[in-house]
């Protein structure tokens, strides 16, 4: 027994002396999401999928840094042609594997979108076909004005049609299964990053493309290690000790607090999209419209900025000016923030055709999202003040996601976070708000108004910024009028940082990216050596 | 026929009911809780008509013994259908991380024969002693908080506030091994790599513990109150009178006899934390089978939910299979009941 107990500390401490590991000359980036991280760029969706997509591919335009609109970034210019657009390609870009970048590869990376239907696949159904025009010029054929066609392209990665054709998996007819099975585990892109290994549940690990088309910078991480579904207490711990760089936008704000306490930073992104709090206005008593908005006026906003404050000066949201949110056309300014005011919130109420007494409001939360219970007792809380009865009910988002699909059996309230997913306005409000997208988790309120339809409708159509400033405008106020939603805050992400890294994008406004996940680009971050 | 070989005969038949049991089970369940699995697995953002698409591409618009069929269509071929989770094959993500978690209890399951036993028998040998005391406070503080708690004092402890051990992860990010059995300790070892070797284990020790601190402590106290309860039987009192020493008496006479009982828990400790792992393995960011259990079941993706359940109950099935042996081994009782069967 002696013996063996001699053996087995011998082996620990052999164990112990021989764990050190290596010392590592090049410079790491290790940042988390929520997993799972889907490499194949045809299904991506999620932020995650997102900050793969970007680094790992390119589009054919980029959203411009600083400002709003979209710059040529693998096309070298584009122009619209009536209803359709065209695009000529730049002659200097290669894919990861060597093959040049041709129009054939932007026709095969669309049809293959739409081929497999996924991911934001629906953004082009106004494009009816994409023609090869010659070797650098496309042509997207588009069946009525879709003016945010030019932002969708950011959700159009382009593929390297030969290495994919070379690695088609199984499936039936002639393009068997468009490469899903390769591109799930594989990159093809002319990114700046290109994948070292991937496993969609632990991390994806990526190297910097020495042959990128616009060069990566010296002080860029030569490695990133992108891991998935870390735990708040372990990212809190990584990054206390050093050992993680970036955390995601999910940790509680209380952890993000504990970390700015120990000199963390906080790194901001702004502008994509916001917290709604919407009201069916298809079931008594919301389908008054002074009752909802009697309870607009009663909400709380200053309370509720409170309770995803991180520290005085940062927060996981700002203060709402409307249905728009700030910065995208039609948005009010920043200093029109929405507040409360429980007086008109009871002029409201008495001009309602339903009495507090005679209804019972059932206020839900999304079960994953265990922030928006604080928000249910803060509409409680405000809503009693008025003397409305009101229950909490706690919905899986699986749960919820069915019951929206018929307004009877829709909740009163519910809470939803929307973002736009190419960054243009279009994007975000008219799955909300539009009469024909009514019934889903961004729309269950149920709205059918003409004027807010016209609105988005001319918000589609429109191709000056004037015009589509104008539309949003109107359809803002008109939001305003109606209140089909409380407008709690805008979204702000925030991510705790390390002092080893250095991320323009996500720290200075006159560098930020107005799409959600883009300012992830690794080659405009810049290791600091510390 | 050996009674040995009788009795794994009879056991192997009535796991195959219990797997085919299991499998109709959890593949009605995973069908009538609430939530499109279509509509999960693409996302917010996917319109009507594409969740109408994969929808039809799952079979989930047939009846559901047309979908089991389909099921065991497929099972027989070894293909247990795409996870909508991963997009991967369910069998790809299985043989993946399946090995991390084996890994991970088989090394907890190592420490609570190492530490569990040996504690149950000090403190039945100094029983009313300190050290007595000391183990009980110990094995209760095992079995009194659930294992995702040890993790995190363990991880602050020894990981933060004392930097001895690693935070995250199986291995440190500068070692680059090839995959040949999963299982990191013995693929570094394959390697030849003896520094990935040191800290691949070094990264294991935490979480294994705080895996087995609870299997620990139900050990150690099953040990001792059977060692205990055999010290007051006459048989010892005849080997004291013979002479023997008390180590001897403790491990020959006192500690085989209540092997049993503790046997039989160890065995169903280990099965269990197939399932139980899941937010040791959250909390430490180890890429294991049961962290994607879970997520699995958060999402309603019903291929990987059946794959994964069936494996967890094989494996469980395949441990209470290896423990009755052994307990035939070490009891020839039950090892000549089969021949009298």
């Amino acid at each position: 027994m002696n013996r063996i107990s001699k053996s087995l500390a011998a082996a620990l401490l052999a164990a112990t002396t021989l764990a050190t590991a290596p010392a590592l000359a090049e410079t790491v980036l290790r940042l988390d999401e929520v997993p799972v991280g889907e490499l194949d760029p045809g299904k991506a969706t999620d932020y995650a999928d997102s900050i793969l997509m970007f680094n790992i591919y390119d589009t054919l335009v980029i959203p411009a840094q600083g400002g709003p609109g979209y710059v040529p970034h693998l096309a070298e210019s584009f122009e619209a042609d009536g209803n359709d657009f065209v695009f000529k390609l730049r002659q200097d870009v290669k894919f990861q594997s060597g093959n040049p970048l041709t129009a054939d590869d932007v026709v095969f990376s669309f049809e293959r979108m739409k081929a497999l239907g996924q991911g934001l696949s629906f953004l082009f159904k106004n494009v009816d076909g994409i023609e090869k025009v010659d070797d650098a010029t496309v042509r997207f054929k588009l069946s009525q004005p879709y003016s945010p066609f030019v932002a969708s392209l950011v959700r159009l990665p382009i593929v390297d049609k030969k290495l994919v054709m070379d690695n088609l998996g199984e499936g039936d007819g002639e393009m068997k299964d468009w490469g899903q099975a390769f591109l799930s585990a594989n990159g093809a892109g002319t990114g700046a990053y290109k994948v070292v290994s991937h496993n969609p549940q632990e991390e994806t690990v990526m190297a910097k493309n020495a042959d990128y088309f616009l060069g990566v910078a010296e002080v860029a991480p030569d490695t990133v290690r992108f891991r998935y579904g870390l735990e708040a207490a372990t990212v809190r711990t990584l990054i206390a000790q050093g050992e993680h760089d970036i955390s995601s936008q999910w940790l509680p704000p209380e952890v993000l607090k504990s970390l700015a306490a120990d000199g963390a930073q906080m790194l901001k992104e702004t502008g994509g999209g916001a917290f709604y709090i919407k009201m069916n206005t298809a079931k008594p008593p919301l389908d008054d419209v002074n009752c909802r908005l009697a309870l607009a006026s009663a909400y709380d906003y200053a309370s509720g900025l409170k309770m995803v404050a991180v520290t005085d000066d940062v927060a996981q949201g700002s203060p709402s000016t409307g249905g728009v949110p700030v910065g995208m056309y039609g948005a009010k300014p920043a200093s029109d923030a929405m507040n409360r005011d429980l007086e008109k919130a009871k002029e409201h109420l008495a001009a309602c055709k339903y009495k507090p007494e005679d209804f019972n409001l059932e206020i839900s939360w999304i079960g994953e999202v265990p922030i928006e219970e604080r928000f249910a007792l803060l509409m409680q809380a405000n809503f009693a003040e008025l003397g409305i009865k009101s229950e909490i009910r706690k919905l899986p988002w699986a749960l919820f996601t069915e019951q929206v699909t018929k307004p009877e059996n829709t909740p009163n309230i519910s809470q939803i976070f929307a973002n736009a997913v190419t960054g243009d306005p279009d994007t975000l409000l008219y799955p909300m708000y539009h009469s024909s997208a009514a019934g889903t988790w961004q729309s269950p309120e149920y709205l059918k108004d003409e004027a807010v339809d016209a609105a988005l409708e001319k918000g589609r159509a429109e191709t000056s910024d004037e015009g589509r400033q104008a539309a949003y405008t109107a359809l803002n106020d008109r939001l305003m009028e109606i209140a089909p939603s409380i407008y709690a805050y805008d979204r702000q992400s925030i991510f705790a940082a390390s002092n080893r890294v250095k991320v323009p994008a996500l720290s200075d406004p006159a560098k930020a990216f107005g799409l959600d996940g883009f300012g992830f680009t690794f080659r405009l971050m810049e290791m600091t050596g510390e | 026929m050996p009674p040995v070989v009788r009795l794994l005969a009879k056991r192997l038949g009535t796991s195959l009911i219990v797997l085919v049991g299991v499998s109709m089970l959890i593949f009605t369940i995973a069908r009538v809780i609430p939530g499109d699995p279509a509509r999960i697995a693409l996302g917010p953002n996917a319109t009507a008509e594409q969740v109408e698409a994969l929808r039809e591409r799952l079979h989930l618009d047939e009846a559901l013994p047309i979908q089991y069929g389909y099921f065991l269509r497929d099972l027989s071929r070894g293909d247990l259908g795409i996870s909508l989770y991963t997009n991967r094959p369910v069998t790809a993500d299985i043989a993946q991380f399946l090995p991390a978690t084996l890994e991970l209890i088989v090394v907890a399951g190592l420490m609570m024969i190492l530490i569990g036993l040996p504690l149950g028998v000090i403190a039945a040998r100094y029983r009313g002693s300190w050290a007595d005391h000391a183990v009980r406070i110990f094995t209760l503080l095992g079995v009194s908080a659930p294992s995702f708690v040890w993790a995190v004092i363990l991880m602050l402890i020894f990981a933060f506030y004392l930097p001895l051990f690693p935070i995250a992860g199986r291995i440190a990010d500068s070692y680059a091994i090839a995959s040949v059995t999963g299982f990191l300790t013995i693929d570094t070892l394959i390697a030849g790599n003896l520094a990935a070797f040191g800290n691949a284990a070094w990264h294991i020790v935490l979480p294994a513990f705080a895996l087995s601190l609870s299997g620990i402590g139900q050990a150690a106290r099953l040990t001792r109150s059977n060692m205990v309860e055999t010290y007051d039987k006459p048989f010892i009192e005849m080997a004291r009178s013979y002479g023997f020493p008390e180590r001897r008496i403790a491990r020959r006479f006192a500690f085989r006899p209540s092997l049993i009982p503790s046997l039989t828990i160890i065995g169903l400790d280990f099965a269990a934390m197939l399932g139980n792992a899941f937010l040791v393995e959250a909390v430490f960011a180890w890429p294991g089978l049961s962290r994607y259990g879970v997520a699995v079941i958060l999402r309603k993706d019903l291929n990987a939910i059946v794959g994964t359940v069936l494996i967890i109950s094989a494996m469980f099935l395949l441990v209470n299979i290896i423990v009755d042996l052994l307990i035939a081994f070490i009891n020839p009782r039950i090892r000549y009941s089969q021949r009298a069967s």
